[in-house]
This record gives C-alpha cells, sequence and structure tokens, in this order.
C-alpha cells in the first residue's frame, strides 16, 4: 500500500470521521447531501400540497401562511442547488472518482480535503440552523434579491437572510477548496503515460466545472459580502436611498448563477461519458469533440448571464446580444449530447440500471434544453419570465444532472465505493418510477406557465384567471408526481442500505470497464492501488478490433 | 398550446405568442429527432449474442461530421430564432410610440398605485388623483406607464397584455401598451417582494373611449373636490 | 509481485502543486476584487457628485507615501527568494523585513481609519464611506491574512526549514504576498486619485 501522501489511520475516529482519505470524505459529502436532498424533498412535498389544496392544512405540516411558503420555496432552491446538487455531483463524485481514475494514490492536498468537508458540514449546520431563529429562514427566493433581502425591515427577519449568507459563504469556501484541489489533483497527480487526453471526461467535466466555478464565485462573494454589509453595517449598497442600485446584484449573483448552472451540468454529463461507453460496449463518439466543446461551454457560460434580466430593468439594448450568445450555448451543448446518442450507434446495448438512468437523463434532458431557447428569447421571456415556464424548464434542465446522473452514479459506482452490487430489480423498478414521476410531476408546468401562472405564489386561487378547472387539475397532477417521486425513492433506499449487507460481491471490475478505477479492489483500500497503475492508452477502449475480449483497459500493457 | 394563452388583448401580444409557436415548432422538431434517435438506437442496438459493436472512436472530422452536421443545423437556425426574435423585443421594449395616455405606476409592499395627470395632462400639478390596485385605460390607445418601486423589487405583470416589466426602486422605466379588447385584467406582481407577494394584484379595466373620459371626468372631480376641501382645512 | 512504487513520485509536475493550487485561489481572488471595483464604479458612475460634499477627503499624500512601503515589501520578499535559491543568508532579514513594512502599512492605514471616521466618514454615511471601507477594508484583510502566512513562513525559514532544492512553501507564500501587494496600486489610484 502506497501512494497517499498520508498514513493508514487506525483509530476510528481518524478512520471514519476526521478522515484524509479522499474516499471516505466523497462519502461524507454523499451521505450529508443525501440529508439534504430529504430535506429539500419534503419541502417541495408541503409546497405542493399547499398549491394542489391551498389552505388546507398539510399533512405533517399544519397550514402553510404566505411568510412560511415564501421560505419553503427559497429554502427548496437554495438547498438542491447548493446543498444537494453541488455536494452530491461535484463533492461525493468528484472526490471519490478524481483519484481512482487518474491513478493517484489521494487527492493533492488531503489535509485541505477534509477542511474543506468539515467547512461544508458547518455550512449545513448554519442553514439548518436558520430555520429556527427569530423571524425564520430566508424568504426572498434562493436569487437573494435586495432590496427585499437587505434590510430587516422589508424581508420579515433580522435573522433568515443573515445566516443565509453566512451559510453559502461557507458553503462556498468549501468548494473552493475543493476545486482547487481538484484541478491541482488532475493535473499533477496522473499516472505515469496518462496524457492529458487519456483522462477519462468524468475528470474532465470535473475540472471544467472547478474552473467555472473558481472564475464565477469571486464577483458573487464580493456581491454577498455587500449584502452583508448593507444588513450589519448600515451601507446602501443596494439601497436606492443613499445612491444604491439593486440591479447591481442581479448582476453580481447572475454573474455566478449562470455558469453555476454548468457547474452541475457538467459532472453530470461527465457521468453519461462514462456510463454510455460501459453499456453499449463501445468507445465514446468523438472524445476530444466533447472536451472542447465543453471548454467552448464553460467559456461561453461566463457570457450570458443577463438572460436573467431581461426584464429587470437592464438597458433593453443588452438583451439581444446576451440572448445570441445564450442561444450559442445550445450548440456546443447540443454537440455534447448528439455526442452521446452517436456513442449508441451500432452499439451492443445492456440496460443495466446505470444505463437506464443515463438514456434517461438524456432524454429528460433534452426537453429542458430545447425550453431554454424560450427562455432565452427576449420577447418571449417578456411573457414566461417568473411563470412556471420557468419552473418547469429548469427542473427539467438540473433534475437530470443532478437526479439522473447522480443515481446512475451511484448505481454504477456503487461497487467500487461498498465493494457489493446493488439489486438490479429494484434498481429498474427505481428507474421506471422515478422518470414517469418527473414527468407527471414537471410536465403540467409548462402549461401552468403559460396560463400566466407566475411562480413563488402561495394561493393560485387569489387570481380569477388561475381560479379554474384546469389550473386546479394541473396543481393536482403534479402535486401527485411529486409525492409518486418522493414515494419512488424508496425502493432506492432499501436497495443502497440492504446492499451494503446482502449485496453481491462485485470484486474488481463487475462492468468490465477500461478506466483505473475499476483497476483496483472494490472498494480500494488506503492509497488506492497496491501497485501504481501505468496508462497505456485512452480511456474508452471497448470493442477493439482483432481482440477476443471487448474492452482494453488503460493500465494493460499491449 | 395556444389555448393555455390567456385570450391577446394588446397590439403586441399576437408577435409574441406567434413567435413562441415559431420557436415552439422549430426546437420541436429538433427535440423529437433526439428523442426518436435516443429511443430507436437503444432498441435496435440492444445486446443480442450474434451481434458486437462497432469500434467507432470518431477521432476524424469526417465521423465527427454525424454530430457536427447536425449542431450547424441547429446554429443556422439559433441565428434564425435571433433574427425573428430581435423585432419584436425592439417593438415591445426598445421603441416608445406617442402616447394617448400616460400613468404613473408604483409597486410597493403589497399594492399598485396609479397616478393619473388629470385634465391638465401633466404629472405633479394640483389636478393629479391616484388610485390603488385599479387602473382604467381606453381602448386602442397608447398608454405610457412611468413604472418604478417605493420599497423592494416589484414586477408589473399583465398576462392578457403579455406585458411584464420589473419596478425598481430608485429607477423610472418607461414601457408602453395598447390594449385591444375590452375587459378586466388581472394585474399579479411577478417578483418575489415579501409576505404579501402572492396578495398583490390590482385590476385593469380596458373600457371604450367614452366610457373611459366619463370615468376620468368622474375621478377628476372627486380629486378636484377633494383638493378644495383639504384647502379649506388648511385655510 | 513486483516492487510497490508509489505513485505520487512517478511523474514530475511541470509547476510544483502548492504554486499552482495559490495561482488558481489568486485567480479567484482577482474576480473577487474584480467584482468589488466593478461594482464600485458603477455606484459612482451612477452618483450625481463623486465624492459628496460633505464628506471629508482621503488622504491622498500620506497613503501615497504608504503605497510605497507596500510595493518595498513586494521586493523585500522578491529579495528572500532569491537568498534562498543563492544559498547564501539573508533569508529570515528579507523575510522579516517585508513583514514590518506591511504591519507598517496595516498601521498606517488603521491609523488614517480612526483620523477618517472621526472626521464623520462611515461605512453609513455615504456610498462614498461604504466603498472606500469596503475596498479598502477588503485589501488590509487580506493583507493581514498574507502578514500571518508569512510570519508562518519566517518561523519555518528561521527553523531553516527552506533550502535552495526545497522551497516550495516560501514561494507560495511570495505569490501570495506579491498578489496582496499588486492590487494596492489598482485600488490607491481608482479610490484615492481618480
Amino acid at each position: 500500500m502506497t501512494g497517499a501522501a498520508h498514513e493508514e489511520p487506525t483509530s476510528f475516529l481518524r478512520k471514519y470521521v476526521f478522515s484524509l482519505d479522499h474516499k471516505v470524505i466523497a462519502k461524507q459529502y454523499l451521505f450529508t447531501a443525501i440529508s439534504m436532498a430529504l430535506v429539500g424533498g419534503l419541502l417541495a412535498y408541503v409546497m405542493r400540497m399547499q398549491l394542489a389544496s391551498p389552505g388546507q392544512e398539510v399533512p405533517g405540516y399544519g397550514m402553510v401562511s404566505p411568510a412560511g411558503y415564501n421560505t419553503l420555496m427559497t429554502m427548496h432552491g437554495t438547498i438542491m442547488i447548493f446543498w444537494v446538487a453541488m455536494p452530491l455531483l461535484l463533492a461525493a463524485l468528484g472526490n471519490f472518482l478524481i483519484p481512482l481514475m487518474i491513478g493517484a494514490g489521494d487527492m493533492a492536498f488531503p489535509r485541505l480535503n477534509r477542511l474543506s468537508y468539515w467547512t461544508f458540514l458547518l455550512s449545513t449546520v448554519v442553514l439548518i440552523s436558520s430555520f429556527f431563529v427569530p423571524g425564520g429562514a430566508a424568504a426572498g427566493g434562493w436569487t437573494t434579491y435586495p432590496p427585499l433581502s437587505g434590510s430587516a425591515a422589508l424581508s420579515g427577519g433580522a435573522w433568515g437572510v443573515t445566516l443565509w449568507i453566512l451559510a453559502v459563504a461557507l458553503e462556498f469556501a468549501a468548494f473552493l477548496m475543493g476545486g482547487i484541489n481538484f484541478i491541482t489533483t488532475a493535473v499533477n497527480m496522473r499516472a505515469p503515460g496518462m496524457k492529458l487526453f487519456d483522462m477519462p471526461l468524468m475528470v474532465w467535466m470535473q475540472v471544467a466545472a472547478s474552473v467555472i466555478f473558481l472564475f464565477s464565485v469571486g464577483p458573487l462573494i464580493a456581491g454577498a459580502v455587500m449584502l452583508l454589509l448593507d444588513r450589519t453595517a448600515g451601507t446602501g449598497f443596494y439601497n436606492p436611498a443613499t445612491g444604491g442600485d439593486p440591479i447591481l446584484f442581479q448582476h453580481l449573483f447572475w454573474f455566478f448563477g449562470h455558469p453555476e448552472v454548468y457547474v452541475i451540468l457538467l459532472p453530470g454529463f461527465g457521468v453519461i461519458a462514462e456510463i454510455l461507453p460501459v453499456f453499449s460496449r463501445k468507445p465514446i463518439f468523438g472524445y476530444r469533440m466533447i472536451v472542447y466543446s465543453t471548454i467552448i461551454t464553460g467559456i461561453l457560460s461566463f457570457m450570458v448571464w443577463a438572460h436573467h434580466q431581461f426584464v429587470a430593468g437592464i438597458d433593453p439594448r443588452l438583451a439581444t446580444p446576451f440572448s445570441i450568445t445564450t442561444i450559442l450555448i445550445s450548440v456546443p451543448i447540443a454537440v455534447t449530447t448528439f455526442a452521446f446518442i452517436a456513442t449508441l450507434w451500432r452499439g451492443s446495448i445492456e440496460f443495466k440500471t446505470p444505463m437506464l438512468f443515463a438514456l434517461g437523463m438524456l432524454g429528460v434532458f433534452l426537453l429542458g434544453g430545447v425550453t431554454g431557447i424560450h427562455n432565452g428569447t427576449p420577447a418571449v421571456d417578456i411573457y414566461v419570465h417568473d411563470t412556471y415556464f420557468v419552473v418547469a424548464h429548469f427542473h427539467y434542465a438540473l433534475i437530470p444532472p443532478v437526479f439522473f446522473s447522480f443515481l446512475a452514479a451511484i448505481y454504477f459506482w456503487y461497487p467500487k465505493m461498498f465493494g457489493r452490487m446493488m439489486n438490479e430489480v429494484m434498481g429498474k423498478l427505481h428507474f421506471w418510477l422515478t422518470i414517469t414521476f418527473v414527468n407527471v410531476t414537471f410536465l403540467p408546468m409548462f402549461p401552468l406557465g403559460l396560463m400566466g401562472h407566475q411562480r413563488r405564489i402561495s394561493n393560485p386561487n387569489f387570481f380569477e384567471a388561475l381560479r379554474t378547472p384546469e389550473v386546479e387539475r394541473l396543481h393536482d397532477i403534479a402535486t401527485i408526481g411529486a409525492i409518486g417521486l418522493l414515494l419512488s425513492q424508496i425502493p432506492f433506499l432499501i436497495n443502497f442500505v440492504w446492499s451494503l449487507f446482502r449485496g453481491r460481491e462485485a470484486g474488481p471490475n463487475p462492468w468490465r470497464a477500461t478506466t483505473l478505477e475499476w483497476a483496483t479492489t472494490s472498494p480500494p483500500g488506503h492509497g488506492n492501488f497496491e501497485v501504481a497503475p501505468r496508462v497505456y492508452r485512452g480511456p474508452y477502449e471497448y470493442s477493439v478490433p482483432g481482440r477476443d475480449e471487448d474492452w482494453l483497459p488503460q493500465n494493460v500493457s499491449g | 398550446m395556444l389555448n393555455w394563452f390567456p385570450e391577446a388583448a394588446s397590439s403586441y401580444a399576437g408577435d409574441i405568442d406567434r413567435l413562441f409557436v415559431f420557436i415552439t415548432v422549430v426546437v420541436g422538431v429538433f427535440f423529437l429527432l433526439a428523442e426518436a434517435a435516443l429511443v430507436f438506437f437503444s432498441l435496435r442496438y440492444r445486446r443480442t449474442e450474434k451481434r458486437k459493436a462497432a469500434y467507432i472512436p470518431a477521432r476524424t472530422l469526417r465521423s465527427m461530421a454525424w454530430v457536427l452536421v447536425p449542431c450547424a443545423v441547429i446554429l443556422g437556425f439559433d441565428l434564425v430564432i435571433d433574427a425573428v426574435a430581435a423585432p419584436v423585443w425592439n417593438e415591445v421594449k426598445q421603441t416608445l410610440p406617442a402616447a394617448d395616455e400616460r400613468v404613473r405606476i408604483q409597486g410597493e409592499q403589497w399594492a399598485w398605485r396609479f397616478t393619473y395627470p388629470g385634465p391638465d395632462g401633466l404629472f405633479d400639478t394640483e389636478d393629479d388623483f391616484q388610485l390603488v390596485n385599479e387602473m382604467h385605460v381606453p381602448l386602442d390607445a397608447v398608454v405610457v406607464f412611468e413604472l418604478t418601486s417605493k420599497d423592494v423589487l416589484h414586477s408589473l405583470w399583465v398576462p392578457a397584455l403579455r406585458l411584464k416589466q420589473d419596478a425598481v426602486p430608485g429607477r423610472m422605466i418607461r414601457g408602453w401598451f395598447k390594449a385591444t379588447r375590452e375587459g378586466r385584467y388581472e394585474v399579479p406582481c411577478a417578483e418575489i417582494c415579501g409576505l404579501g407577494h402572492t396578495l398583490m394584484k390590482a385590476i385593469l379595466v380596458v373600457e371604450p373611449p367614452e366610457t373611459y373620459r366619463e370615468w376620468l371626468r368622474s375621478k377628476t372631480q372627486t380629486a378636484a373636490r377633494a383638493e378644495v376641501g383639504h384647502r379649506e382645512e388648511q385655510g | 509481485m513486483s516492487e510497490p512504487q508509489p505513485a505520487l513520485a512517478s511523474s514530475q509536475p511541470l509547476v510544483p502543486s502548492g504554486i499552482l493550487a495559490m495561482v488558481l485561489f489568486i485567480a479567484t481572488e482577482i474576480l473577487f476584487f474584480a467584482g468589488l471595483i466593478s461594482a464600485f464604479l458603477v455606484l459612482r458612475a451612477e452618483a450625481l457628485v463623486w465624492p459628496p460634499l460633505s464628506q471629508p477627503r482621503l488622504p491622498v499624500a500620506l497613503t501615497g507615501v504608504n503605497t510605497f512601503v507596500l510595493l518595498a515589501s513586494g521586493w523585500t520578499v522578491h529579495r528572500a527568494l532569491v537568498s534562498v535559491r543563492g544559498g547564501g543568508g539573508g533569508l529570515v532579514q528579507w523575510l522579516g523585513a517585508t513583514a514590518l513594512l506591511g504591519a507598517l502599512f496595516l498601521g498606517v492605514q488603521g491609523f488614517e481609519w480612526v483620523r477618517l471616521v472621526g472626521f464623520g466618514l462611515t461605512t453609513s454615511s455615504s456610498l462614498y464611506g461604504a466603498t472606500f471601507y469596503t475596498l479598502v477594508g477588503a485589501h488590509g484583510l487580506h493583507v493581514l491574512a498574507a502578514l500571518v502566512a508569512l510570519l508562518v513562513t519566517w518561523r519555518r525559514a528561521a527553523a531553516g526549514r527552506y533550502t535552495p532544492a526545497e522551497h516550495v512553501g516560501l514561494d507560495v507564500c511570495r505569490i501570495y504576498w506579491l498578489f496582496v501587494v499588486a492590487v494596492w496600486p489598482i485600488l490607491y489610484v481608482l479610490v484615492y486619485l481618480v
């Protein structure tokens, strides 16, 4: 056992709690984020119940007040983006996979990695504690636009938004440490022989996401610092009464906020890029093309932010330029998506659970992708902005990477993480229930939005135009979908726990895959590789002509 | 799909709706083709005993063309969408036709306040009058509004008119609409603005010019009476 | 079974990990300051009168001298690297000089702040005061953090931890110090002069 920059620990605390091992830290992130996903999901349940039968008591929660609803939707968005999507896709998967996939013993900075997780856990505690302070948690939307969020007098609570800013700042500090670690590790710790273009696409996507995060987060932190000072030090950066400018915050927020979408999406794509070749026994279609289109996506993602602000009061002449960049970003995304679909062409496809989730990810994501064109067109955005159409769009765009890619990843790498296989029957049941209920939940929101249903209201019945049987029926369907979606996760949780103890022993390479994480034991020991691997080729050499076996691992010579 | 939209009631609503349909058709075709390819390939190339997978890493431009050419077509359609959409935006938000009627709109926690210039047609004069959560405009007249906010962000949202514009404290944003259908329309706030966000709603009454004049007259009389009363009190 | 080889030593990286990580961190920091500066410029462009008539003027001359103090610390920290590379003495002294210059800079800044607050310039007195304290304060906190890092490095240097062949830690500290020094003239020109 060699390779890790630190000794193998012996005490329980050092091994499982204050661990330096990237695999343990990955699991810490994983379990924390799954717990937060349950919190976020329950908030969604309460919201959906309220919308389906406004003013009635929600079982397990009680009455939903307008203020309570604002908190629910704010915290649902905040938790799902910052405490679920990012920790699952970046921190958990990135931490687990990057060192294994590049043949390294651990991260470049194991101590920084541990600090990253504990900072993240602290941020989680701060966020959750904000539910219990006087005035309640933040209630101004996950975007926390000032002036609403800028003073306690306007937003109702003295503590909620302040703790929200603090929690998000801590969370960003955690991901800043993580991102620096990821990039440094991928650049400096690759196994001998592994050139940049031999890295699995997952590693590329993690690095690209980290770079995008690092380059976009600075302005948001600047904006958040000013917001915090507005609340605590009496500055008036966003307060027009003192010459401040509320729209300034929106620019700083979305300069980060839009790239953030790709911070989440790219690792989601990375999962798909790993799974499709394995279950079609075919190389990924156009490896370099995907890498380049990812880089172009990353660059373009910094030039689109104002599409969130077409009707926010910015100079209307800015709309069309930002619309052009926004719509252009569909091209590199289409390149990647089509390359994934082309990978299936003439493959030998096996529908194991990870593959089902990967295909489901693409199928659902396409709808999220194309409806982005509607929102990105300023004239159409006038109508659909801040309606359920947008809500439907971004759930269709984010649920594929956050939910489908993540679940595909768990089913795929579970054997590597825990040494045992998950149950296929329960996995398939989980997939079909999930993809059905995702659509039942979110499809109705497109027509709801087109009917003129604005988002973030607690009671549609207050409006004559929305007090119709159609609106009520669509809300009912979406609510049934949301409950179904939550219940559909039960087979997954059972499967997850049951397989820990009763799953079939996986062996090092149950999927007959080519990348380096499969070249070691399941789960890998401390230091990952008993013998440091050497890399001879790219990551997706399946069905190479003239060979008996249909996979040729990266570390096998000849 | 269009029957989901509230019935169009402004001069530019039709343009926005048509643009929506156009984009839906264009992206819909690509969406269906991509989904069809995804499903077809998945089923057509599912694992069988006989067939082995082909080795197609697509390292050459020639083979990448299978993906790049469709994407080039998408790029072309993207530019078409941009070109078709720009004039509509231009019409709605970047031009300001000559005003027939002018009104100031202020969002506040949690109501819309409308200020009319009164008979002299000038704001900030004695005959101005204000209404809360109720706005009247004449049919087929260009209404130019000056939108602002007292406290936090709000968003003026009239679904029937296809009109949405955020109200920003400290900024005055001009916009316009021409209502083309009589009726009473709801004016919610579309931007989260605190506790009473849901309850923030005004009524826009679009009425024939004669009715509107009459309403205006009755309002200015009340305003004048109130003004006189106010002065007497002070005097 | 072949002799296990350590994975770490297998490939010689182009840039040491510590330096790469610091460069990435500085890239983030640059965008953080870019965010603050662009906010400052926007707010200032929107203001009718800048600075407001009722607010005290900033001490341009004293801060100008102080700017040279900080720039000098950039030179001394560079001398520290040169001396460790050459293997001769002077490393500890150069680092000590850098720390003293940095502390002097912070001291003068603090002295100015106390006077400005006395004259009525506070975070809540005007946007002018708010942007001043936020920009200059953000930089001051960075200098403070860099000073702590410098003192840690200084102690390690005194303990003989850095050699001509191995001094990545010193280099990382130097790069961060130089960043903190380089940001200041930009802020000085924007906040005090223009």
